[in-house]
């Protein structure tokens, strides 16, 4: 075992994210409505963070939430939307009237820019956005060419987040973070986005043991020098679906979706279900058991089936 | 016509996929968008498998997963027990584009101009736009790398515009010999399929022309439809109805109107 003088990582969600400042650069892990650091997210709400400059490359009811709080100044992806349910309306209300500036990408451009700076460079090359707006409106994309073939590449910027949030299975209390080997194809973007970071805080379904960690090193997939902090959050990505955990919670993710179809019924959702809730564990008794469970176990998989 | 506009759609982009193919197919947002951007796509791929064609579907990071046996919600453990040849990281298998091995992208969008470029970023003007979209996502991938793409989309005056307010994946860009200029690997835009008409685009000047007209769409409707001018064939077919045969297998593959109606969630 390694010395006794390891750190311990591990604290509550307001601890974690009170050292975040207005105005800092903020990354997002999950994609559309998956594995997104949700306990996280409402508390940066709860905090009444300001001005914050979000970054992902696929985000959904994550990105949509911190813009309806006034969150978000400036968000830089390649997608906000939610998923089966359609466009992300606050996203829609924020971006048409001005208030949040938008830096589009594609799902590879977005990628290379945590990639770039995992592996430990500035850039890297990329055909894929060449001759479109993207590079028009986006000062992280530019021309290059290959000093070996003399072909044209967009060179996209790496980024070094000020904070990267993420979501995942398990850790120990030192920040050792892994990932169930049943882990959706989709979610294997966070290590990357994790590398990028300055300062990594990592939600978990549980804490487990250094030893239970020990024994399957193969599920690490952020060893603790990438990471700051951990949080004890279980259910932390509901209502979206966390990999073989548990599915979507259909129906809050409704409940959400039709309360963002004004500001003032999106205030009041907030109000229900974020601000006027102490934490996690108290959102977690608002939601109720029975309904987490049912997300957890009950699922409509079956072709003829009713998928209401 | 007897049968849906979607099923004839399916038999259409069913012929386009050939032995040796590999075409993705993204997860899609919301109903009815949903079934043109992956509804439709994956029928077409399931009828082509029927027909003994070796087409490899990837669907999101599922290779070649089990079309006809989808499940009806989306969510990840449901994905994971999907049976497929390979659930890659997404990493690896948005790689893949850039490395060439794509031969056919479905694409979709809010707008297309006469040369071929989407538009599913924003309408007006970027920095304060009439409606925001949801951006990229893949498109840009498909659109660059793809050997060839296919576009399936709803025709409306608003959609088929002049010039796509925000270039978001590229078609022919500008023109004849832009592609090449900037050296992007695939062939851009094969053929585009909407619910008035089957369209493609001139070899020589890359402009977006008719090849087939629906049942019952008349010329007329198509002009007063489509924000610029089409090029026109001397003799305008009227693309083909679905077999009973062809009906029958649609009817199987999807019972229950998930895809085709967009009832995945």
């Amino acid at each position: 075992m390694p010395g006794s003088r390891i750190p311990e990582r591990l604290v509550s969600a307001q601890e974690a994210i009170s050292v975040i400042p207005d105005g800092a650069s903020v990354a997002i892990g999950g994609h559309t409505l998956r594995r997104h650091p949700m306990a996280l997210v409402r508390e940066l709400i709860r905090q009444r963070k300001r001005g914050l400059h979000l970054l992902g490359w696929n985000n959904g009811i994550d990105f949509d939430m911190l813009i309806g709080a006034g969150v978000a100044a400036k968000i830089e992806t390649s997608y906000v939307g939610m998923g089966p349910l359609g466009l992300a309306r606050n996203l829609r209300r924020h971006v048409e009237s001005g208030a949040v500036e938008t830096v589009d990408h594609s799902e590879t451009t977005a990628i290379d820019m945590f990639r770039a700076t995992a592996l430990g460079v500035d850039f890297l090359p990329n055909r894929t956005p060449l001759g479109t707006d993207l590079m028009t409106y986006n000062d992280g994309l530019v021309e290059i060419t290959s000093p070996f073939t003399g072909q044209t590449y967009a060179a996209v910027r790496g980024v070094e987040p000020d904070f990267v949030l993420l979501h995942a299975h398990s850790a120990d209390v030192h920040g050792n973070v892994q990932l169930d080997e049943a882990n959706w194809g989709d979610n294997t973007v966070d290590p990357f986005i994790g590398r990028a970071g300055k300062h990594v805080i990592v939600s978990v379904e549980e804490i487990v043991s250094t030893e239970h960690i020990r024994a399957n090193p193969r599920r690490t997939f952020l060893p603790r020098e990438y990471v700051t902090r951990v949080v004890h959050a279980p259910f932390g990505a509901h209502p979206c679906c966390a990999d073989a955990r548990y599915g979507y919670d259909q129906d809050e993710l409704r409940r959400y979706y039709e309360a963002s179809k004004t500001q003032e019924t999106f205030e009041e959702y907030l109000a229900d279900r974020v601000t006027s809730v102490g934490d996690h564990w108290e959102y977690l008794d608002k939601v109720g058991v029975a309904n987490l469970l049912t997300s957890a176990t009950h699922t409509s998989n079956v072709k003829g089936a009713d998928t209401a | 016509m007897t049968a849906t506009l979607e099923e004839l759609l399916c038999v259409q982009v069913s012929a386009e996929l050939e032995d040796g193919g590999l075409g993705f197919i993204g997860l899609g947002t919301g109903g009815r968008s949903f079934a043109f951007a992956v509804g439709i796509p994956s029928v077409a791929v399931a009828l082509a498998h029927r027909r003994g064609i070796d087409f490899i579907a990837q669907y999101g990071v599922a290779l070649e997963p089990d079309i006809e046996n989808a499940p009806r919600c989306f969510e990840d453990r449901n994905l994971l027990t999907w049976p497929s040849s390979a659930n890659l990281a997404v990493e690896t298998c948005l790689d893949g584009f850039k490395r060439g091995k794509m031969s056919v992208g479905f694409i979709s969008g809010a707008q297309i101009d006469k040369y071929g470029n989407l538009n599913s970023v924003a309408i007006g003007d970027y920095r304060k736009p009439k409606v925001r979209l949801v951006g990229g996502i893949a498109q840009p991938d498909h659109a660059a790398n793809a050997k060839r793409t296919i576009i399936i989309l709803p025709h409306a005056r608003r959609t088929f515009v002049e010039k796509v307010d925000y270039r978001s994946a590229f078609g022919f860009g500008d023109g004849p010999g832009h592609r090449e200029r900037l050296g992007l690997i695939g062939g851009g835009p094969a053929k585009v399929f909407t619910d008035l008409a089957v369209l493609d685009f001139h070899p020589e000047s890359k402009l977006m022309r008719v090849v087939s007209l629906h049942p019952g769409v008349t010329r007329q409707q198509l002009v007063e439809e489509t924000g610029f001018a089409l090029i026109w064939p001397d003799e305008v077919p009227t693309t083909p109805e679905p077999t009973e045969a062809e009906r029958q297998a649609i009817a199987e593959i999807d019972p229950d109107g998930a895809f085709l109606n967009g009832r995945i969630f």
